[in-house]
């Protein structure tokens, strides 16, 4: 069962992700990330890390794309004509080629000698975990982190504003 | 889930797996939650309709079934599915067929995390509350989809100001329910509604000053969270036509009015589960679990109404300053003043 609905989801993750890139319309491409998204929060959730499954949800469906489709279509998002996507096919598929390779070596060099195991993971992913470790072990880190967010907030704000100083 | 797989395994005996159990318990529960939906749609229309009309001295529909037009959403309903589904010719037509399912589907999904009564509760699960929110912020999608694909500015405009309010409320609504987690110490909504046992001044609002302001917080932003008046921008009919739904006719329509009254329900089945004690009663012992937490939850929803009602609309600069100037600096202030009172009464471990 577990097996089954974690090619499911991978399988549908891994189709949408090629929808988001083949598509010609850039909302389309958007709703096929948020699709492919929600696929990958199935993936945690089978791999018991349900925190990371919710998060994934929460903040890239949420947030995240909510933000893209926004920026999207106050810039009235392009829609490629039929016969320019015609032409590119081709281009396409020459782009494809390193792609698949390197998607290849990838795979091949991750699956070396292990077993595909998931499920029975020895480390669970509950909000407890994570809290342990983002609070306690790596706190510094964290926090400095949320600096580094702050100074990028700051000077997005900073870059926002026009010249006589209205935001 | 789990009374409707025990119930199941009882009918059936061991001529069910597991799996079939799941499968079988799963699916009844969703089809209750979707008759719970269905019919919060068909009350609170009629209720919302005589509760204008109380407020503005008329008397509201009065004339579909013998009593106070109680058929009249029954009536509504059969016009509704009568209507002829119009698609625009340059819409988008994919995404304008699939924007009401993506917005029903996330609240459908929040609704499997809400405790009714003592094992009544179709995911139990160990991050209820953040998966509620997750949810239904996912729901947020299918607005701009809806706005994005009905070509039409209007649409476009009503779509913008949805997505950019419950982007903006999601913030207070959350942050006003992290002190309750902290006292609770668990994101599982059972837990949350056990911790409150033992009458109305165990109850979460009343625990301390700064939760009493969290609650209010979370109630202003859950109006806001749902579109509806005073923070109803989205879709002001003196500006934007209807908003989003501008295109839509019909069943698609129906959706959208589904969902709408099924997220007003439900905000306040959360505020009901996470401040107001849940099913635990006023006093004494637990009775009658499921009946008390509807009724609380269907107070609130006529508190909103009436506030619907009573007051005017923002302006979207006073709506974003609300949330952002006013009301997220105040949760943060609740979530640390709460921390420093769990510090001082020698709650905190």
């Amino acid at each position: 069962m577990e097996t089954f609905l974690f090619y499911l989801c991978g399988g549908l993750m891994l189709g949408a992700a090629a929808m988001t890139v083949a598509s010609r319309s850039a909302v389309a491409a958007a709703v096929w990330l948020v699709f492919s998204f929600v696929c990958a929060a199935g993936v945690f959730a089978l791999l018991a890390a349900p925190f990371l499954a919710i998060l994934q949800i929460l903040i890239y469906a949420g947030a995240i794309m909510v933000l893209f489709l926004f920026v999207i279509m106050m810039l009235q998002g392009p829609v490629l004509p039929a016969e320019v996507a015609g032409r590119t096919v081709g281009r396409k598929a020459l782009l494809a080629l390193p792609a698949a390779a390197i998607a290849v070596i990838l795979i091949s060099w991750a699956a070396r000698g292990r077993e595909a195991s998931f499920g029975a993971t020895p480390v669970t992913g509950t909000a407890a975990a994570v809290a342990e470790l983002l609070l306690n072990r790596y706190l510094l880190a964290f926090e400095l982190i949320s600096i580094v967010l702050l100074v990028a907030i700051v000077g997005a704000m900073s870059l926002g504003r026009n010249e006589e100083g209205q935001p | 889930m789990q009374v409707m797989t025990d119930l199941f395994a009882r009918i059936f005996g061991d001529g069910l797996s597991s799996l079939g159990l799941l499968v079988a318990g799963g699916l009844t529960m969703a089809l209750i939650m979707a008759l719970v939906m269905a019919s919060c749609a068909i009350v609170f229309t009629w209720a919302e309709r005589k509760v204008a009309g109380f407020i503005q001295s008329r008397y509201g529909p009065m004339r579909v079934g013998r009593w106070h037009g109680v058929l009249q959403p029954v009536a509504d309903m059969v016009k509704i599915l009568g209507k002829e589904d119009i698609v625009p010719r340059d819409a988008d037509k994919p995404l304008f067929m699939l924007a009401p399912f993506v917005i029903f589907v996330g609240s459908l999904m929040a609704w499997a995390a809400i405790p009714f009564a003592p094992g009544f509760i179709a995911a139990d699960l160990d991050l209820g509350l953040f998966y509620i929110f997750a949810v239904s912020s996912a729901a947020t999608i299918g607005i701009l989809m809806a706005g994005w694909a009905s070509n039409n500015k209007w649409s476009l405009y009503g779509a913008a100001r949805g997505a950019a309010q419950a982007v903006s409320y999601e913030i207070p609504l959350a942050l006003a329910c992290i002190p309750v987690v902290m006292i609770t110490g668990s994101l599982n909504m059972n837990d949350i509604v056990i911790a409150q046992q033992g009458g109305i001044w165990r109850w979460h609002f009343l625990h301390d000053p700064f939760l009493f302001v969290a609650f209010l917080l979370y109630f202003v932003a859950s109006i806001a969270e749902v579109n509806r008046g005073p923070f109803d921008l989205p879709e002001t009919e003196s500006e934007l036509v209807a908003g989003y739904h501008t295109e839509y006719t019909g069943m698609r329509f129906a959706f959208f009015f589904l969902a709408e009254y099924a997220n007003l329900f439900l905000v306040s089945c959360v505020a009901t589960a996470v401040f107001l004690g849940g099913w635990q009663p006023l006093f004494g012992p637990v009775f009658l679990p499921g009946l008390v937490f509807v009724i609380k939850a269907v107070l609130l929803v006529l508190l909103q109404m009436w506030l619907r009602w009573t007051l005017p609309r923002l302006r979207v600069d006073q709506l974003m300053h609300v949330c952002w100037k006013v009301m997220v600096p105040l949760a943060l202030v609740c979530v640390l003043g709460a921390g420093i009172w769990m510090l001082a009464t020698g709650q905190a471990g």
